[in-house]
């Protein structure tokens, strides 16, 4: 017996040498799958040092329309998001928007950068002097991906079908349209209720890509939300929920020439890692949001590049202001204080997120960069945490688990809240749960993001600071009828400088209340291979995937 | 007659245990917070918009009334609609169920050949070097958790040396088996430690045993015992190990599938209860059941038809 049990010892130490050793060359991984719905880039995982040795061959399937010698070039993106329908007004989740950009086309078309609003489907358009009618005029010849012309008609169907539609997911935007007619095969006429200065911009978001009225009305929404007939550079090869999305070039889009990439693919992978793995075989050429631990060794390969391009996400702290502690303007003050946001943004993105100072996202039209931000001064937190009675209480921090990079952030809170003198406790829910008790008002505090479809800041101020407009001020339950007042005015002012004096007004007023507390602005970590060209994707979540070529 | 009749018991057994898990799994399904319209359409949702889409699938009866429509429409062939998806479950299943078969027969059969041939290997020579190898090798097995060794698994094979697939299912058959090679590899090295175990100390039990001191009384040859006699006897009783194997491969597919970017039915099912997508949920544990529920049967029916004890 006591030769075996030495034996055992010592092939057991071996072992564990062993699998030590295994280790130490690649740091173990240690988490669960992400559920995120948006860009933003999440956890840590098992760095690689040296460049993978094979690329994937290129794709050699045969056009649908080509002869058979040629071959048609791909391109396969792995992205976290999902894609749950077709039909561009039954959703506003991060997944669907990428897709609906490159199934439908707008009136109006933006930069690849998104930061120019050029023609679309309209050539031309005229405002009154009021700006509260709006006249867009066709192209000619425009035609959908059944080879039906595309007349004013089909304009006048997809606004109204978005305005008015039970199941239209995103309509806020559209409700200030009084009217839309059709004049003529070729001309299509807005009438608002009254002067609206996003309306411009509202005319190229996601969910107003032009739908055929015969197609929809033929097919039934249902069947039209599976395979539907487009307007866009792409339509659908074919679509397996929750595994890919098969894209092919539409040969009845109205650019010439476009797109350049003959099909799409857009791959479902959830798994942060997975993703990163795939990106450095080469088994895809775009990665959606990679991990910040893994930009610098993914970007300095010859390979693979991580551009940073803007987006508009921003990370805040979401504090609930019906809680009767945190009612107080003090404590959130207390709080903001407490926080040592420069060195949260730092550990937590690599330095590669930009600190933020105003709770609108930096992207946006009239984002304020010259607010001070609130200091950090844990003294001063201190000091007002005594006077408004609330040292040594206990606060609950709410995250959603699953995400290495959320639980970063709340460890990173958690000190430094302790170190003021809260006694902080970390709750770890699933994302549906996470939204039940956040709608519900039943949290404390808890760190998220968000972001904005459009560069206009209407509807980033509707959403995060306006506390009657349906979304409880991003649930924080914070209420001014100030910021309300202004926002309203500022919808209707077109005067750009006069805007921009009520957006500054209305970012200072929710700095000065700590209405949420701003972190940082984080850039879109996506993963490109050098072989393609003239690919990136905009603040608004749009691809410029019909200007992209890829050389392999 | 009577195994026919004992078979037949065994058949009739399924029903109401897969009614009970149904409704089970139902109830707590509806039981836990979270609003799966409100997570499908995204955060900027207005109310009123769920609303409208609650209502549209009956999110908003009770309970109970939900179950027994669930249950009619299924009788009649209707797995009900994905929340997520808008498409019927049944299609989404179907569409799945390669991968996740794949993954299942392979790693059965990575798993039992190598067990079989390390037990016996372990056995014929009782604490010799192979033999204490073999234990090593198992009780480190038992160990490791099978999620950072598949990430390990696909650093060495497939980033670090290109020799394998990373990800995914490939488009042909060929392609299938080289995809699933690493993950194969992961399902064998989480089953194999245990199932080894398992068989190693029932076979070294089995030598002690009667009819291996009246066969050799009987001067029969050592290698003739083991495997005519006791082989059989050992594998017998580790054959109802089965249907635990089976379910626990389906339940390590849910961690699995998602690693390898394997479109099958664990990364659905994942999904599902995270988004809260109860008809798929309902779907899901009904297949992954049913599998369950039919190898245990097999091996059963299996037995009972080989032990030449029961007439």
């Amino acid at each position: 017996m006591n030769k075996t049990l030495r034996a055992f010892k010592q092939a057991w130490l071996f072992g564990l040498v062993l699998v030590l050793l295994i280790t130490a060359c690649g740091p173990a991984a240690t988490q669960a799958p992400e559920q995120t719905q948006a860009p933003p880039a999440t956890e840590e995982m098992v760095a690689t040092e040296e460049p993978a040795v094979t690329e994937a061959p290129p794709a050699t399937e045969e056009a649908p329309v080509a002869t058979e010698e040629e071959e048609e070039t791909v391109i396969r993106i792995a992205t976290p998001n999902t894609v749950s329908t077709l039909d561009p007004i039954k959703s506003a989740a991060a997944g669907d928007i990428q897709v609906f950009g490159q199934l439908y086309s707008r009136l109006l078309k933006a930069t690849p950068d998104g930061s120019e609003l050029l023609p679309g489907l309209a050539e031309r358009w005229e405002q009154s002097e009021d700006q509260t009618v709006w006249t867009f005029y066709l192209r000619d010849g425009l035609k959908f991906s059944d080879g039906i012309p595309l007349t004013a008609e089909d304009v006048v169907f997809s606004f109204l079908r978005l305005r008015d539609h039970e199941g239209s997911v995103y309509s806020g935007p559209f409700q200030p349209i009084k009217d839309v007619e059709a004049l003529d095969e070729k001309t299509v006429r807005f009438t608002l209720d009254g002067p609206a200065a996003p309306f411009f911009g509202s005319v190229e978001m996601f969910n107003a890509g032009i739908v055929p009225k015969h197609a929809v009305e033929e097919m039934g929404e249902e069947e039209f939300a599976k395979m539907p007939v487009v307007s866009g550079p792409y339509m659908v090869r074919e679509w397996l929920p929750n595994d890919r999305l098969i894209m092919e070039r539409n040969p009845y889009y109205w650019r010439e020439g476009y797109p350049k990439i003959d099909v799409v693919e857009f791959i479902e992978v959830p798994n942060d890692n997975t993703r990163v793995s795939m990106i450095s075989t080469g088994e895809i050429d775009v990665a959606v949001s990679v991990p910040w631990a893994n930009i610098e060794e993914l970007d300095q390969r010859d390979d693979i590049d991580v551009p940073l391009d803007p987006s508009t996400v921003i990370e805040v702290v979401l504090l609930n202001h019906k809680d009767p502690m945190l009612s107080d303007v003090r404590v959130r003050k207390a709080i903001a204080m407490a926080l040592d946001v420069d060195n949260i943004t730092k550990t937590v993105t690599f330095g590669k997120a930009t600190r933020a100072n105003s709770p609108l996202p930096n992207s946006l039209l009239y984002y304020d960069p010259d607010l001070p931000a609130i200091p950090y001064d844990p003294d001063q937190a201190k000091q007002l945490l005594e006077e408004a009675g609330a040292m040594g209480k206990k606060l609950e921090l709410m995250m959603v688990s699953g995400s290495a990079i959320t639980e970063q952030i709340h460890l990173l809170m958690q000190n430094q809240l302790t170190a003021v003198g809260f006694e902080v406790t970390i709750k770890q829910v699933d994302l549906g749960t996470w939204w039940d008790l956040l709608v519900g008002g039943e949290y404390q505090a808890a760190a998220s993001w968000w972001y904005n479809e459009t560069p206009d800041p209407d509807l980033a101020v509707r959403w995060a600071l306006c506390g009657t407009c349906g979304s409880d001020s991003f649930y924080t339950f914070y209420v001014n009828e100030e910021i309300d007042r202004l926002a309203d005015e500022a919808v209707k002012e077109v005067d750009p400088q006069k805007r921009a004096e009520l957006y500054h007004r209305i970012q200072q007023i929710a700095l000065d209340e700590v209405a949420q507390i701003p972190l940082y602005y984080p850039p879109y970590t996506n993963a490109y291979s050098t072989a393609i060209q003239g690919l990136m994707m905009n603040p608004a979540i749009q691809w410029s995937l019909e200007e992209a070529t890829i050389t392999r | 007659m009577k195994k026919i009749n004992l078979i037949l018991q065994r058949f009739w057994q399924i029903i109401p245990v897969l009614l009970g898990i149904s409704i089970i799994t139902f109830l707590l399904a509806h039981s836990i917070p979270g609003d799966p319209v409100r997570l499908i359409l995204g955060p900027r949702a207005p109310q009123d918009v769920i609303d409208a889409v609650r209502q549209q699938y009956g999110l908003d009866e009770p309970v109970l009334t939900q179950y027994f429509i669930y249950l009619r429409n299924l009788v009649r062939g209707d797995w009900g609609q994905s929340i997520a998806f808008k498409t019927p479950v049944l299609e989404l299943v179907l569409l799945r169920f390669t991968p996740t078969l794949y993954l299942l027969i392979g790693g059965l059969v990575f798993s039992i050949i190598p067990t079989l041939v390390l037990s016996i290997l372990g056995s014929a020579n009782p604490d010799g070097w192979l033999d204490q190898t073999i234990r090593v090798f198992y009780t480190v097995g038992l160990g490791l958790p099978s999620y950072w060794l598949a990430l390990v698994l696909v650093l060495i094979f497939a980033i670090r040396s290109g020799w394998l697939p990373a990800t995914g299912f490939g488009n042909n058959i060929k392609e299938h088996i080289s995809h699933m090679i690493l993950p194969w590899a992961t399902v064998s090295m989480a089953m194999t430690p245990i199932l080894t175990r398992n068989l190693r100390a029932t076979l070294m039990e089995k030598q002690d045993a009667d009819f291996v001191i009246a066969g050799l009384s009987k001067g029969l040859p050592r290698y003739y015992i083991f495997w005519r006699h006791i082989l059989p006897n050992s594998v017998l009783p580790s054959l109802h190990l089965l249907g635990v194997i089976v379910l626990y491969i389906l339940g390590s597919s849910i961690v699995i599938e998602p690693i390898f970017a394997i479109p099958g039915l664990g990364q659905l099912y994942i999904r599902s209860v995270i988004g809260r997508d109860y008809y798929v949920i309902q779907a899901m544990t009904l297949v992954f059941s049913l599998i369950t529920v039919t190898a245990t049967l097999a091996v059963d029916v299996l037995t009972l038809i080989i032990d030449p004890r029961i007439k």
